[in-house]
């Protein structure tokens, strides 16, 4: 505002209201852990050892950094199948590149970028054919399997022994380094979404893409962006996968993006985009390890284990939908608030 | 007409939260008739047609279908009592055929249960049609049909259900000459065999030269209902305006500086034709039509969210390469929409957000100054006195009038030379509406250009310098305002 004449009197300063605890998601999710977690480790002490707790925070990593991007992309309203096919692509080309005898850093690298631009194919065949992305992203599965599969003949690919440093080393013995990569995602894509255009911009196109346009954003752009930045964390999460287990087939990482997928939502990010945070998405991939290591602590059934992460998506969507009803019973036309003084 | 009416509507009142749409509107129908409703747009005609074919029900009144009262009437009654709607955009089924669509729910089915019967179903729709003496293939599908055989086979659905009363709202906006000249034949064809129609349109000689009575609606009220032998044009035209003078709102006068935005031959094929016009600084220039008059499509290019085939746009004598809004921002262009809902506001976002829009996409780096983007909204908010609580209130639980100044507060925060406004008091309560006047002044007094369409005609007469007049695609005319009457524009809009 260049020349505004508002004198001081009379102004009003807004106040940013504390969103109450009570209405994020995530603050459910965090005590159903809570009891979770206390009813699993009064079954079985075991569970709150550190040797377990550390076990629960390495077998999440990788879901982390995968959800990471899944939220990103989901609120600028679009979504990714092929993740696993991905992961599965892009990490045998890098145990490939390491069994070579090829320096880990260009395997990283090279495998990052296949990554992104694998999932920048699926968004570029999204909006190029104006279809939606799930369609494409579901054609480019067998794609991406296919070829996994035409270069390695189907074989393992192994490297025992090598690249085995991000998959276990543990700072100060205790806290795995894989664990910490999936924090750091967290993080950046937390400044990305709530400090940077690129964050702004991802929750406008979402929101209303035909009001971000004529407001001067490119639709395209920033739904690109955030394929080629869900690629980029495919990739981190395929050389975590890769470095953990020492070996990669073209099926390695299949079914991780249902769980990426349920996670987002659990944490409170609708499939219809604009909405979301990445504190929902933590606590979403939180529970999903939680409950996993309960049931085996607890010695249920592997198979309900599955069985229970379908409930779990259910149920979430069950939360998001009540809460919602209750939202709009409260809404009434606001008042001004006359004076602040 | 010596009859008893098939419709009898009596003081039928609706409202929508303070607004009158229908207020002691009474409307009757006899069998073999035409009976024209004409009014401006948002004079509550098609208030009046939903709540007789059921969509909405009236706060107060009485509606009798052939003599006898209706308590309520839902969409499904109203059809069973012989009442049909000929929309615009007809509810038909592109992948059928013509007759399978008047069928539709229907079916005959032969001797073989389940299976349909289609030759005696193409026999008797063939019938219904020969008898309106229509050119209609029966075999054909839906989705090869013209704007006007949709609007037939409707017709024949209608009459395939015995409706007695048809009701037609604009059937004529999208239909060429050729196509107008048959529907009307087939409308005389209705009328003898007995029954009764409701015909909207703004197009008077179509009015004259087929209807029986005319009703004049103004304002959700009725300006008297007349034989069409015994009224003229002037008259119905008088009765369709004419408005208090407390409906108008008195601005202050600008100075008028040199010529700023120039508008040069720009073609949209089939939406815009040739349009030329120029705005001074200062100046308001309005663009009056009727809906569909290409009005929104004309701004639409200049904002670059349309493309034209030719033309071009100069701003201070620099010609604009304009291929997208953003270009338009960029070289000092805003747009304010029509539809606040679909095309301006992030719904599920607060109002923070909505209001920064704009500033943080096109005028900050990568990195965005939440400090400044709540210190920008606290200008606006008190600037256009925002009725809201906090900053992290979502923009959809404000008021229509609130929502509207957060959408117009985004635009202003960095200045641009030239402010479009597409109805930008739609949906909008009466204190909110004086002051976007107000607003839209004050940036006419800092050398802005402004562009105002409206269908609101008090507004559109109160606020503009010029009116620029939009008929079919076309500027037809330049107005200079000075103290044009009501009567007198309505006329240019229509065209006779």
């Amino acid at each position: 505002m260049s020349n505004s004449d508002v004198s001081f009197e009379g102004r009003k300063t807004l106040t940013r209201k504390r969103t109450s605890i009570l209405k994020s998601q995530w603050f459910y999710l965090l005590v159903a852990e809570i009891v979770i977690a206390v009813i699993t480790g009064l079954v079985n002490p075991r569970f709150f050892s550190t040797s377990n707790i550390m076990n629960v925070l390495e077998q999440i990593a990788v879901l982390g950094v995968v959800s990471s991007g899944m939220t990103l992309l989901i609120i600028s309203g679009e979504i990714d199948i092929s993740v696993g096919a991905n992961i599965g692509l892009s990490s045998v080309v890098m145990a490939m590149i390491i069994k070579a005898g090829q320096p880990y850093l260009i395997a990283i690298i090279a495998g990052i970028a296949l990554a992104v631009f694998n999932s920048l194919l699926v968004g570029i065949t999204a909006r190029a054919f104006k279809a939606p992305s799930f369609i494409t992203s579901l054609a480019f599965i067998s794609v991406f399997q296919g070829v996994a599969l035409a270069i390695t003949k189907g074989t393992f690919q192994t490297i025992y022994g090598k690249f085995e440093f991000i998959g276990t080393y543990r700072l100060w013995e205790i806290v795995p380094l894989s664990f910490l990569i999936s924090i750091a995602a967290y993080i950046v894509m937390h400044f990305l979404l709530s400090y940077t255009k690129l964050g702004r911009r991802t929750y406008a196109v979402g929101s209303n893409p035909s009001a971000a346009y004529l407001s001067g954003i490119s639709v395209n752009k920033a739904k690109l962006s955030a394929f080629a930045l869900n690629g980029l964390f495919i990739g981190v999460a395929a050389m975590v996968l890769l470095s953990r287990i020492g070996a990669a087939q073209p099926s390695t990482g299949s079914g991780i993006e249902l769980k990426a997928i349920g996670a987002v939502v659990i944490g409170g990010t609708p499939l219809a985009g604009g909405k979301g945070r990445i504190i929902g998405t933590f606590f979403g991939v939180l529970l999903m390890g939680i409950i996993s290591n309960s049931l085996n602590m607890l010695r249920v059934n592997p198979y309900f284990q599955t069985v229970t992460f379908g409930l779990l998506i259910i149920a979430s969507l069950a939360v998001s939908v009540l809460s919602s009803y209750r939202k709009k019973e409260k809404i009434k036309p606001h008042s001004s608030k006359e004076e602040n003084r | 007409m010596q009859s008893e009416a098939l419709v009898e509507m009596e003081d039928v009142t609706k409202v929508y939260g303070m607004h009158r749409a229908l207020d002691e509107v009474s409307f009757d129908l006899f069998p073999g008739e035409v009976h024209c409703l004409v009014g401006e747009n948002g004079a509550g005609k098609s208030t009046l047609i939903k709540i007789l074919s059921g969509a909405i029900s009236p706060e107060a009144g009485i509606i009798k279908i052939d003599g006898k009262v209706v308590e309520e009437l839902n969409p499904r009654q109203s059809i069973e009592m012989g009442i049909a709607t000929i929309y615009q955009d007809a509810e038909l089924v592109d992948s059928l055929t013509v007759a399978d669509n008047v069928y539709l729910g229907n079916e005959i089915t032969g001797r073989i249960p389940f299976v349909i019967d289609s030759k005696s179903q193409m026999k008797k729709v063939n019938e219904i049609i020969a008898a309106l003496k229509m050119h209609l293939p029966t075999g054909a599908l839906v989705e090869e049909l013209s704007a006007s055989q949709k609007q037939m086979l409707q017709i024949v659905k209608a009459l395939y259900r015995d409706a007695r009363v048809l009701i037609m709202d604009e059937p004529t906006s999208s239909l060429g000459m050729d196509e107008t000249k048959a529907l009307m034949n087939i409308v005389r064809n209705l009328r003898e065999r007995g029954i009764g129609i409701i015909y909207i349109s703004h197009y008077l000689e179509e009015i004259f030269e087929i209807g029986d009575r005319v009703t004049v609606l103004k304002d959700g009220k009725s300006m008297g209902t007349s034989s069409l032998e015994s009224v003229t044009v002037e008259e119905i035209i008088r009765k369709m305006v004419g408005r208090d003078a407390s409906l108008f709102y008195t601005r202050r006068k600008v100075d008028i500086g040199e010529v700023s935005l120039e508008v040069k031959n720009i073609s949209r094929w089939g939406i815009v034709n040739d349009v030329s016009f120029d705005v001074r600084k200062g100046e308001v220039f309005g663009i009056g039509g009727l809906v569909g008059s290409g009005r929104s499509e004309l701004v639409n290019i200049l904002f670059g969210a349309d493309k034209a085939d030719s033309g071009e746009i100069l701003l201070n004598g620099k010609k604009l390469r304009i291929r997208s809004p953003q270009d338009a921002i960029r070289q000092g262009i805003a747009l304010i929409t029509e539809d606040r809902k679909k095309l301006a506001m992030l719904g599920g976002r607060d109002v923070v957000e909505n209001t920064a829009l704009v500033h943080s996409e096109n005028f900050r780096g990568f990195l965005l100054n939440l400090k400044e983007e709540e210190d920008v909204t606290d200008e606006i908010v008190n600037k256009l006195s925002v009725a809201v609580q906090d900053r992290s209130q979502k923009i959809e639980e404000l008021s229509g009038g609130n929502q509207q100044k957060v959408i117009i507060g985004r635009w202003l925060i960095d200045d641009s030379d030239v402010y479009i406004f597409d109805e930008p008091t739609k949906g909008v309560d009466i204190g909110a509406r004086e002051q976007i006047y107000e607003l839209i002044v004050e940036l006419a007094e800092r050398g802005k250009c402004i562009i105002m369409i409206s269908s609101d005609m008090p507004e559109l007469l109160s606020m503009s310098d010029r009116i620029g007049v939009m008929k079919n695609g076309r500027m037809v005319e330049i107005v200079k305002n000075d103290n044009i009457e009501e009567e007198d524009m309505i006329r240019r809009f229509i065209g006779v």
